[in-house]
Parts: C-alpha cells; structure tokens; sequence
C-alpha cells in the first residue's frame, strides 16, 4: 500500500512538475495540462506505430516535438494575457481552457474513439522484494519523475538562464527593466513545460490507456498537486506528488475506492484555508 | 403616447402571427413527408463517444440496410427511414435536452436511445413527458425498468440478468470449484449494477464475496485492486466499460494479481479490449446476450447471424459485437411494430400510442435473437427473449463456455499465473 501510493505519487510529480514551472514563472494556469499530456502519448503511440522500437526510445524525441510546440503557442498565449487586457490571468485561463477543446476535438476527428494502448518493454513486469510486488513501469515513471524534478530544480538554480528564469518569476517587471527578455523567458519556460508534460503522456499511456479525453483527470490532478505544493514552488510538487499519492493509495485500501476524490478535495480545501501558500508555505 | 403604444403593439402582434402561421405552415409541410424521421440521442463526445460510436454503428446498419430494400413495406408501400442525431456529449443533462430539441423541433417519430445508462435515464422522463416511443440498444441498467417508464423499451436484457451467466458458469461448471469472489466496480449507473449483479449472483450460488468496492471513473484503480489482491480471492469480478476494462487488467498484471478466474462483463466484448491488451485478454472471462459465432434465423432484414455478422464487417471493417446487434435489433423492433398496426410516416400522437401498445405484443425472431419485451414486473419493457451467455477468451477468440448447454468449448480454469503464460 505504501509503495502504491509512492507510484502514483510518482506520476502525479511528473505531471504536476511542468504545470508548476509554467503557473509560477508566467502566471498562466493551463486548463490544457492534461491535453499535453493526451497529445504526447498519442504521439508515442503514433511513433511506435511507424517506426516500432519501445515507445522509451521516443522519450527524448517527443520532449523536443512538445517543447518545439509549446514554444511555437507561445507568442499567442502571449498575446492573450498581455496588453491592455483587464485580467490577463483570467484571459490566459480562457486561452487555455480553448486550446483543450481544440486539442480535445482535433484529437477525436483525427484518431478517432478508439481505446489505444502502446507496450514498452516494462510493461507488465515486476521487481520483487520479498513479499512485495513493485511494477516496473511504475517503479521507472516514479523515478522519471523524481529525476526531471532535480534536473529542473537544478537548471533553476545552478545555470545563469534558471536564475533569469526565477527573477522573472519573482518580479517580472523587475526583471524586464534589467534588460531581461520576459516574452523569450516566457517561452522558454512554457516549451519545457510542454515538452516535460507531453513526455509524460508517454509513460502514462503505456500505464493505463490512450484515447481523445483522457486529458481531464490529469488536469485535475496538476490543480491538486499545485495547490498542495503552493502555487509555483517547483520543489514542493515532489512532496505534495507523495502525499496525494499514498492519501489516494491509504483512502482507498482503508475507507473505500469511492471516497478518493472526496478526500482530495477536503485536503485541497484545508490547505486552501489554512496555509494559502502550500504545505511548505512557499507558494505565491 | 397611447397611440404609439397601440400601433408597435398591433405591429408586433402581427409579427407575431405571421410567425405563427408560417410555422404551422412548415408544420403541415413537414406532415406530408413519405418517409420516418427517427431520432437518435447517442453520446458522439466527450467520455462515452466509443459506446455512443458502438450503437450509431448498430442504429446506421438498421437504415442503410432498411434503405437498401426500399424502405419499411408498410401496406404495399415502401417507406425509407431517415436518422437525426443528437450529441448528448456524454452527459444525462445534455440527452434530456437532446431528445427535447429532437422531438419539438425535429419532430421525429420515435427515438433511437444512447448508449450509456446515465443518458438513457435522463431522456427515458422526456420521452415520457412527450408521450414519445423511444427504444435504447445499448442502456442495460436495471434502474431504468424498475421506474416503469410507458414509452422507453430496450432490446438488451438488464445487467442483473445478464451478469448472472458467468457467474454461473463458474460456481457450477469448472472444477474445481471456486469458492470466494472479490468484486470491483467503477461509479456509473451500468457499472455499479454489473458489480452488484456479480455480488447478487455469487451470494445466491454461494460463493463468499471477500471485497467489495466502487470507485469514480477515471481515478487509479490501483489501490483498489492492491486491496483486493490482499484477500487472495478466486474470482476477480470487473463491472465497468471498456477503458477501465483494460486499465483493471494492466494494474492486476503490473500486481501480479493472480486469481483463478478474470470476469469482465461489457468491456472485453470490444475489440479495443483485445487490441489493447494482446496477449494478456486471453482466459479473461464475460458475459453477453450476443456473438457473431450465434446460429439465430429470421425472416426480418438479416436473414441469419452470420449475414448480419458479415455485412456489419464489410461495412465498418470490425467485428460486430452485442451492443451493435442490440442497436439494430431496437430499429427492427420499430419496424415490425410500424408493420402491425400499419403506421404511415409522419406517425399522429394516435398512432405513437397504437406503436407502444405493438411493441408491448411484439414476439419477433431475429438475426439477434427473440425480442420480446416484459410487460410486467423489475424488467418492465426491458428484453425478455434473450439467455446470457458466458464468454472466454481462448486464442484470441470470444468463445461460448456456457452457463450448461450453451457451452460450445469447455472453459479453461484456473487461469495460469501471469508468469506461466
């Protein structure tokens, strides 16, 4: 039970980790988290269709497609929540709830309702330690997970570009007085962001199932592990992944399959009402 | 003042009555139409779009093939059919609002139903209300027969009869026999039922139910299916539709879960479940009223099964499977109940009455099977003609294992471990 909910906290890092970056750095809460990662993993599938191989191999290669995409929306995102808009969070919270549907809708015109799945060579296999069974898929999206956090964390705080990154974040007025480049920072940020997600959806259609709407649940889940973590603070995504993972893991072997969805809003409430800023308290 | 005040009120009286008049005039044009308009409420987005696709599927080879013969013989003259859709995108509030537009402005005859049982539930009151004849081929939730609704039909048995065959067959045809049983069921009016279903049938057959949960849509089953592995049950029984049908069995290959038996009920039917998971849907186990392998005879547009089998794959390129067959079982109902009391399109409110009372006399063989609705009692219009069937995966194949004679094949039980295979 405690390893289950280590696994799917694993997963909830991973998804919850680029959403973060792109809500602490830009501002911009992006309803289509969870299209980016549909889009990856039919990417993937679409990979492994043509080319074959295991859909692993295509990690890096649909990081660099995403981040080529994120960084090709990005000037109309842009445009959208800059200007003389009165509430550019709200626009760009617009913005983004379209670009799902679209993304949404285009997927169904153009693969179809089919249920698709992609197979990697982890698929099915299992480590085990003793009495315990720990799936391997799992295990490696659980460690991809903890990896593209320090690889992130560590671009953001020991390169010259992640501390631009962070001052931008900080005070972005700030930073655009001292000759930073906000809108190429910007779009920087938000093609990490889509490549880290789009990614994703790689490992998570080889763990459950691909199909046009399966963007919805881990949008859902990026809302919560942000909330948890405070709203921009990268590092917190790990611990607040972990906690919503074993909570989701605890509810569900203790209380019942059925009260999993209640007690995550509870918990996103409590922390909403009593600590604002996240668990660590060190959100915005 | 006054007087301004008149004329902009006569002005828009007369406006008023110009509209009026020309709709009842479109009205009477519509009236003179030599052909049925049906209407079709199925969820063409949003989460269910692969069921609702499933019974367009169903409900398209009833007319095109209809069509194809000239169209319903109705007293020596042939009527074609014509089907209007409506997305209920998946939701019961969307399918109410759905069949309300197709039936006040479409003005369609009678209703084809949606594939899920949530829609179906919300247009069923609707219907109801516009005293619309309205037959689901799909929906198989017991709920929507206990409410006794006058007008909706459906040609699929409920799921608590149906989940009843499989069940069955294991308590009392494999050796040797299991004896517990943990069920898993996701949160939606269909799913929810076929795992109650499960646990009625167990309890009744004397099998002991270790673990018994439901779970939202869409959440990880993981946890769930970890707590169910804890209790080492011999039957692991799945109540859910086709996504979370492959999901359940990744997870439970991911666990290492290994229980004697696999039971699905919906889901594995679909050939998504077998191109999901390749390999691994073999010795899963199901239920269903229908498979193309059947040997039913007809007189009514599909001659045998394997006719009706035959031109759905020249068609869509797919096997049928039981949704589809029951979606143009539910259109040929239609048909044969327009036959009886000789209906003529466009159909009075008179006749949309005439029609239900047909359809509670129709006794029809078809390539499908017998439809015959109950006209009483928990299943109150629901199919009554047809016997469950329980299913396994055997080389890749759905084959018949029972329950008694409709064994074709013998069941292969227990189900090897996952190293094993």
């Amino acid at each position: 039970m405690l390893i289950d909910g280590l696994l799917i906290g694993g997963l909830i890092i991973v998804v919850g980790i680029g959403f973060s970056l792109c809500f602490g750095v830009m501002h911009i809460v992006d309803f289509a988290v969870g299209e980016w990662v549909m889009l990856g993993a039919y990417t993937g599938f679409i990979l492994v269709r043509y080319f074959g191989h295991d859909p692993m191999i295509y990690l890096p290669i649909v990081f660099l497609i995403f981040c080529a995409l994120g960084w090709a929306i990005y000037p109309l995102i842009y445009r959208a929540v800059s200007g003389k808009r009165h509430n550019p969070v709200l626009m760009g919270l617009v913005f983004t709830f379209g670009l799902s549907i679209l993304a949404k809708g285009g997927a169904l015109s153009v693969w179809g309702y089919h249920i698709q799945s992609i197979t990697t060579w982890l698929s099915g296999k299992s480590l085990a330690l003793g009495p315990l069974t720990i799936p391997a898929l799992r295990f490696s999206g659980f460690l991809f997970g903890i990896l593209i956090t320090l690889l992130l964390m560590l671009f953001l705080y020991k390169t010259r570009l992640g501390i631009t990154i962070r001052a931008t974040a900080q005070d972005r007025e700030m930073a655009n007085l001292l000759g930073t480049d906000v809108r190429k920072v910007g779009a920087l940020v938000y093609s990490l962001y889509a490549g880290v997600t789009g990614m994703s959806g790689i490992l998570i259609g080889a763990l459950f199932s691909i199909h046009a709407a399966m963007g919805v649940k881990y949008c859902t889940m990026a809302f919560f592990v942000v909330v948890l973590a405070g709203m921009g603070y990268v590092p917190g995504v790990i611990i607040a992944g972990l906690i919503l993972g074993l909570l989701q893991s605890f509810v569900g072997v203790y209380i019942g399959g059925r009260y999993n969805l209640l007690a995550l809003f509870m918990v996103m409430y409590g922390v909403l009402l009593i600590t604002p800023k996240g668990i660590l308290r060190r959100g915005i | 003042m006054k007087k301004r005040m008149l004329q902009k009120m006569a002005v828009f009286g007369l406006i008023t009555l110009m509209v009026g008049v020309m709709n009842l005039h479109s009205a009477q044009a519509q009236e003179k139409r030599d052909f049925f308009k049906v209407g079709v409420v199925t969820s063409l987005s949003g989460e269910l779009v692969f069921g609702g696709t499933v019974t367009k599927r169903g409900y398209d080879m009833w007319a095109d093939t209809v069509n194809q013969q000239g169209g319903i013989e109705i007293a020596g003259k042939k009527y074609k059919v014509t089907l209007v859709y409506a997305d209920d995108q998946s939701t019961p509030a969307t399918a109410a609002v759905a069949g309300e537009r197709l039936i006040t402005q479409e003005k369609v005859d009678f209703i084809l139903g949606p594939y899920a049982s949530g829609p179906t539930l919300a247009l069923a009151p609707i219907t109801e209300k516009y005293k619309m004849p309205h037959i689901t081929g799909s929906a198989e939730s017991p709920l929507i027969w206990k409410r006794k609704f006058k007008y909706t039909f459906g040609t699929i048995p409920s799921v608590n009869l149906t989940a009843q065959g499989i069940i069955q067959t294991l308590a009392q045809d494999v050796s040797p026999k299991p004896k517990t049983i943990g069920i898993l069921g996701i949160d939606d009016p269909f799913s929810k039922f076929t795992a109650e279903a499960f646990k009625a049938a167990s309890e009744k057959l004397g099998l002991k139910v270790l673990k018994y949960e439901i779970v939202p849509e869409g959440s990880d089953y993981t946890p769930a299916i970890t707590s169910i592995k804890a209790v080492n049950p011999d039957i692991f029984a799945m109540g859910n539709h086709e996504k979370a049908a492959i999901e359940m069995m990744k997870i439970a290959k991911e666990l290492r879960f290994n229980p004697k038996a696999f039971v699905q009920h919906y889901g594995m039917t679909t050939p998504d479940f077998r191109k999901g998971l390749g390999k691994d849907c073999e010795y899963v186990f199901g239920n269903a009223v229908w498979t193309p392998n059947m040997k039913h005879q007809s007189t009514i547009l599909f001659k045998t099964t394997k006719e009706y089998a035959d031109a759905f794959v020249a068609k869509f390129k797919t096997d049928p499977d039981y949704t589809e067959a029951g979606s143009t079982a539910a259109g040929i109902a239609f048909q044969e109940a327009l036959r009886m009391i000789k209906a003529t399109p466009p159909l009075t409110d008179a006749q949309k009455d005439a029609l239900i009372g047909a359809l509670e006399k129709l006794n029809i063989m078809t390539f499908y099977g017998q439809i015959k609705f109950a006209t009483e009692g928990d299943s109150y219009h629901c199919n009554a003609g047809l016997q469950p069937v329980a299913l396994q995966y055997q080389g890749g194949k759905t084959v018949e294992v029972g329950p008694g004679k409709l064994r074709t094949v013998a069941p292969k039980y227990p189900t090897p471990s996952w190293d094993k295979r």
